[in-house]
């Protein structure tokens, strides 16, 4: 697995201000409705390690968010999941708007 | 569960052709208003966002969507957009029925007529009144939500509009907290039920509360219908899962994943259902989902109109 360590830098551009504020604790995924494969914490804690392969590999399962920010309102460590997987979102958007210029 | 990318593309599309997400040209989506007497000029307006205009369009295309979800048709979806917006909207407004689109705009006379009651001077401007955009922003297309964004603001200020009395919580969250990070313009904006203040009536009834996330998570307000219920002589019955804990009723999915939203809604639909009293809903989003699996819910306007 390649790793990007400066991913949390790209993230910035797209609103995410706390990308290692997450102790990988596992609330967000208790808590969330979707009740699926750690959701959202392992997508967390690959974007904490820049692993953008495992992030791109299957974009659209960023896309089951609903949004709703229960993780936001119990994360313990206020590190705004629901904020970071919408960053996930508009970084991937962004990254396939611009690979159909090139 | 479609490509996210095809229905950002089809749904930035549409809101770059016709302001709205549908591609729906703006005289057919919203009627609400015509031959109801509400004053034109003033510096306080409805905005509707068009949100509770589009609920028969939304139930309908969630229909279609949920038929070819997961089927080898549903890459087709990307060449919805190359549909001219014109007939877009033509077909949209023939699948959708007269009697759902009635609904919806009785929804929005309500709360008009529950606003001049509470003595709120308010004008119904439908030049101004636009999507907000927040599906492109929940969505993740931030760049066309900021274009979108600008664009609307820019017409209210150039307006002179001050204040914006929104009618859902999509758009009020979209123009109180995202409008003024993202056009650096501020409106006052208050939840049309913040303004009202009739109290009286007979109610004598009970119901379920079913709090939007928005409403109750992002900008807890919830507190309010429920006070003005009670005010009616309503009882809002214990919900489990309410206020900043209130359960998404998976309306956020239904553009992606009709069937990720069908259950989602089922288990809102249960914790609600548990009470045994009629639910109220406050969110075309809402409202529409919890109908669609055969929910016994009303708007909050319609049980507010009938007290008032």
């Amino acid at each position: 697995m390649a790793v990007t360590p400066e991913f949390f830098e790209q993230l910035e551009r797209f609103g995410v201000a706390k990308t290692f504020e997450c102790f990988n604790c596992g609330t967000c995924a208790a808590i969330c409705p979707l009740v699926y494969e750690h959701f959202p914490r392992k997508l967390i804690r690959y974007a904490q390690l820049g692993a953008l392969d495992r992030i791109l590999e299957n974009p659209k399962e960023l896309w089951r968010c609903l949004h709703c920010g229960l993780c936001t309102q119990t994360c313990p460590r206020e590190a705004n999941p629901g904020e970071l997987i919408l960053g996930l979102r508009r970084f991937v958007v962004d990254r396939w708007r611009r690979s159909q210029h090139v | 569960m479609f490509n996210p990318r095809d229905i950002i593309e089809l749904i930035a599309h549409n809101v770059k052709k016709s302001r709205n997400p549908f591609g729906v040209p703006r005289m057919i989506l919203n009627r609400w208003w015509w031959r109801t007497p509400l004053e034109k000029k003033g510096d306080s307006i409805l905005f509707t966002g068009l949100m509770y205009q589009s609920l028969p369009i939304i139930a309908k295309t969630t229909d279609q969507l949920a038929a070819f979800e997961d089927s080898p048709r549903a890459r087709y979806i990307r060449l919805a957009r190359y549909m001219p917006g014109a007939l877009a909207g033509l077909g949209a407004a023939l699948l959708t029925g007269r009697k759902e689109r009635r609904q919806s705009d009785q929804i929005l006379k309500n709360i008009a007529t529950l606003l001049q009651k509470s003595g709120v001077r308010f004008a119904y401007r439908p030049d101004l009144d636009h999507y907000s955009g927040i599906l492109l922003y929940d969505l993740g297309d931030q760049e066309t939500f900021v274009e979108h964004a600008r664009y609307v603001a820019g017409q209210l200020k150039h307006a002179g509009i001050r204040r914006l009395i929104t009618v859902d919580p999509h758009t009020t969250y979209a123009l109180r907290e995202l409008y003024p990070k993202v056009t650096g313009h501020r409106f006052e904006v208050r939840a049309y039920f913040e303004l009202l203040n009739a109290t009286g009536g007979n109610g004598q009834r009970k119901v379920a509360l079913h709090d939007p996330c928005f409403y109750g998570r992002y900008l807890e307000l919830s507190d309010i219908p429920n006070r003005l219920l009670n005010g009616f002589n309503i009882e809002c019955v214990p919900v489990k899962n309410s206020a900043n804990f209130t359960h998404c009723c998976g309306g956020p999915a239904e553009s992606i994943s009709p069937k990720l939203s069908h259950a989602v809604v089922m288990r809102r639909f249960k914790e609600l259902q548990a009470t045994g009293a009629p639910i109220v809903a406050m969110c075309p989003i809402c409202l529409g989902n919890l109908k669609k699996v055969g929910a016994d819910v009303e708007d909050l306007s319609m049980i507010l109109a009938r007290c008032a």
